[in-house]
Parts: structure tokens; sequence; C-alpha cells
């Protein structure tokens, strides 16, 4: 078990202005610590998937300093593309490979040795309970299948924090509550788990800490229980609701902003 | 193994698999190349009698013709597999990893080498059956495929370059149509001294002109020409052209 004290992700001032002027992050600071189940909530625009882009390097920074396990990032975004996995909105698999060449040539663009990603594919397959399809192409998986096919392949290099960007969208309860169970049992391993999600549930379930953010900015922090009381909630969804409001406005400027490598995805 | 090197060669073998799969889409390619050859083979082959037409069948005259319509063909497929990539959002995935840059542009470039020499050695073995003769032998036939080769994976930059703007696989798969213009403004159909002097004028401007003058001259004449060079030159200087283009989009689009 890992003792929750240090900062594996540090972020400050963290700000984002597309061209074109849409400020999609304004200036936001939090930490994670190591080992903890990370949520990272609000609504659609708010400036979730801006965030955890530039936490990954896909999209640059305006401002700010993004500090991953001690690496500054742009010091050294190869040591940190090792560090991290991210398991994205849009799962983009290799549709004419199996899924045992893709974890396979994965493992290689990693630079690990082949006993090391045999043992990873073995490992990580039977986790998501893909063994029997793994010599399959993934064009053939089921919206679940592929889900948790993608979360397998973003951890075949060992990463020390998974970032996932709404793991659950489009799929049913049946393959939520598997997609659950293999994060808990991940980050009862020890692996710091960074979610971002439009399922309350979901981060009531899941997470040790959740950060609201609205409009580019964190309105609110803590764990599930110190925010439910905090705002007087029943649920999270009421925290939610109680602290984002009506963000439609937002929802359509940040609708306009770029994102270098997909013109299709949903923006959170 | 450099990491480098390393990293080009995995994503090549992930590359060339694409090829193959599915397996037929392996077929499309020759189906253009193979119908305007037999239709101009045949149909225009009294073409051959006419006064200033060098002494050779018209069929061997624009075999050069149906080798790089094959191959035309298959270079454009880089783009659209590169648009596939982004949409899918499999393209991100490589951008954070540890891996080169560089790498993932000349794995594509890899492919497309690949697929060019599997396609062009099943479009000449096809012409050899119809009867084509090559005069420079089996170097010349070497030399033919360096050329194209070439201008394949400069040709496949085009597609990358429009792939990485553009991220639409509708206007990527729409430059195949560029076959037209590059192909028949060329000498590709009739001697240069037979075409009207405006029509000339334009085949002197077109790289494509001395692509299939210089595997012209290989088939029909053996070695010694002038042109075999400068077929060598027009297809070098596009690759280096559009590779320099390609490489500078990947820079700007991975900023």
């Amino acid at each position: 078990m890992v003792s929750k004290s240090s900062n594996i992700i540090e972020v400050k001032n963290l700000t984002k202005t597309y061209p074109g002027g849409t400020e999609a992050v304004k200036g936001i600071s939090f930490n994670v610590r190591e080992g903890e189940f990370y949520g990272f909530l609000g609504p659609n625009g708010a400036g979730k998937t801006t965030t955890i882009n530039m936490l990954v390097n896909l999209v640059k920074k305006t401002s700010g300093s993004i500090k991953i396990d001690g690496v500054v990032l742009e010091d050294s975004p190869d040591e940190i593309y090792k560090k991290v996995g991210f398991a994205m909105q849009e799962v983009g698999l290799d549709e004419v490979a199996t899924a045992r060449e893709m974890m396979q040539l994965h493992g290689r663009l990693y630079h690990m040795p082949k006993i090391e990603i045999d043992a990873q594919i073995a490992k990580l397959l039977k986790l998501v309970e893909l063994e029997k399809v793994a010599d399959k192409f993934t064009s053939t998986y089921s919206g679940g299948m592929r889900r948790r096919f993608d979360l397998a392949l973003s951890l075949i290099h060992k990463p020390k924090i998974l970032f996932l960007d709404e793991p659950t969208q489009g799929l049913d309860p049946h393959a939520r509550q598997l997609i659950w169970g293999h994060l808990r049992e991940l980050n009862k391993q020890g692996m710091t788990i960074f979610l971002t999600t439009h399922f309350m549930d979901e981060a009531q379930e899941l997470c040790d800490r959740i950060e609201i953010m609205d409009k580019g900015k964190i309105v609110t922090e803590g764990s599930p229980a110190e925010l439910m009381k905090k705002h007087s909630a029943k649920n999270m969804e009421e925290v939610f609701l109680k602290t984002t409001g009506n963000t439609l406005g937002q929802e359509e400027v940040n609708a306009n902003a770029p994102d270098p490598f997909s013109r299709s995805r949903q923006r959170g | 193994m450099n990491t480098f090197f390393s990293d080009w060669y995995y994503l090549s073998i992930r590359n060339i698999k694409l090829i193959w799969r599915p397996l037929l889409a392996l077929l499309p390619p020759f189906f253009m190349p193979i119908f305007f050859f037999a239709v101009n083979s045949l149909s225009l082959s009294a073409l051959a009698q006419v006064p200033g037409f060098p002494d050779v069948s018209y069929k061997d005259f624009i075999a050069p013709v149906a080798i790089f319509t094959a191959i035309f063909f298959s270079a454009g497929n880089a783009g659209i597999e590169l648009v596939q990539d982004i949409q899918s959002g499999y393209f991100k995935k490589l951008i954070i990893m540890p891996i080169n840059r560089l790498a993932i542009v000349l794995a594509k470039l890899t492919e497309i080498a690949v697929q060019s020499l599997g396609q062009g050695i099943i479009m000449l073995i096809l012409l050899l059956m119809w009867g084509v003769k090559i005069q420079s032998g089996f170097l010349g036939v070497l030399a033919i495929f360096a050329i194209l080769t070439i201008f394949a994976m400069a040709w496949s930059c085009i597609g990358m370059i429009s792939a990485l703007r553009s991220q639409n696989a509708r206007l990527v798969q729409s430059l195949f149509i560029l076959v037209f213009p590059l192909l028949y403004l060329t000498t590709s159909q009739s001697p240069r001294d037979l075409l009207p002097s405006t029509f000339a004028k334009i085949t002197d401007y077109n790289p494509v002109t001395y692509i299939i003058e210089g595997i012209r001259a290989l088939v029909l004449h053996g070695w010694g020409s002038p042109d075999i060079v400068y077929g060598f030159y027009a297809a070098g200087g596009m690759f280096v052209v559009l590779v320099t283009l390609t490489l500078l989009s990947f820079r700007k689009a991975l900023k």
C-alpha cells in the first residue's frame, strides 16, 4: 500500500488560451498524491480534457508549471511518457491489428525487453478478461471490450500514473462495473489514477479526492464525504449541480477550442 | 538496437501489415492501370505507325504508364491511413510515447516503398505475360523499381501533408484525381515530337514526364539514354522537396 503522502502531480497556475482567444483553463493549481484515486470533474467545456491533455503533453500549456513525479514536463517529456499511461476519450485502436499485436508493438515502442512484454501482455489481458480474444482483430470487439483493451494497452509499460478521460463513456452498467473493478484493483496495487468523468456515481464510488472544475477554474475540492458535507448535499450529483450551475454558455465557447489531432471528439 | 532504428523498425512492421489487411484492398490499385493498358494498347496500337513515332510497339511504349499508375494509387494510401490514425485517436497514442518522431514518418515511407515494390513486381509480371519486353534486362528492372519507389515515397508525402493539415479522409482520398493532370500532361500517350507545341511545353514542366521517359528508356532502349538520369533526378527532386515539407508539417502539427 502506498502512503499517499508525497505529491506525484504538481500543477501551478496552469493556463491555456487557444489561438483565437478562447480561455479553456484559467490559472488552476492542484496536487495529486502518490497512490491517490483522484477525480477531476466538471461539465462539458469546463476545461477537463484540455487540462488532462496538457498533463500528458498532447496540448501545450500557455503558462504555469506541470511537474510529474518530480520531473518538469517540458524539461523531459520522454521521461514523463514512460511514467504515465493515458486511456483517452476516443479509444484509438488499430482496427486491423490484434490485441496481442498492438500490445507487443507498444511494448517495443516503450523499449521494453520481449520477455517483459510477454509477461505484461499475459497479466493485463487476464486483468481485463480478454485472453480469449487476444488474437482477434480489435475491429471485432464490442464497445466495452474496446474500452477494457484500451485500458490494458495504456498499462503495458507499467506506468506510475494512469490518466483516464471518460473511461466508461457509452458503456452499459455491466461493462462499467467491470472497468470499475479493474481500476480499483490497479489503485489497490499502488497506481495513482487521475480520472475525468461525467458520472457522479462513478466519482463518488471510486475517488479518494475530487476537484470540480467549471469555466476553466477549480470551484471546489475535497473527498466525496467532505464535499457532500461542505455543500449540504445528499450525493455528488447534488454537489456538482450546486457548484457548477448553468454552464451552457461556456460549453459553447470551449466547443470552438481546437484539438490538434481530432476534429470529432467531445471536450470536457 | 539504437532506439531510433528500433522505433523505425517496429513502426514499419506495423505499417507494412496494413498493406494486406484486408487482402482485398490490394486489388483496386491494379484495376485502372490494367484497364487503361488493355484498352489503349488494343485501340491505339495504330499510333505506332504514325510517322515520327519511335520504332517500337505501342504496348511497349505505354507499359511504363501502367506500372506508374499502379504505384501512384498505392502511394496515396499513406495519407488515408494517417487520417484514419488521427481520427481514431491512434496517432495521439503514438505521440505520447517516448519514440523518435522522425521514425513515424520514415516508417510510413518504408511501408510505401515495400508496397510499391510488391505492386510494381506484380504489374511487371502481368506486362511481361502480355508480351512487353524490357530491353535493359534485370538491372534495368531494378532501375525502374528504384525510380518508381523514390517517386512513390515522394507522392505519399502529398497525402500525409494533406492528412496533417486537413484531417479529412474525403479530401485526402480525392487526391487520386491528380493522377489525370500529372499523367496525361506528359508524354505518356505519345512522343513529344508528335504533341502540339503548347502541350509539349507543358509536359516540360511536369516532373512526371521525366519519370515516365526515364522508365520508358529502360523498357525500350536499354542503357545509355540520358532520360534515365533525368528520371532519377525528377523522382529524387520530388522526394527531397516533399519529404522536407512532410517533416515540417509533422513538426507544426506536433507543436
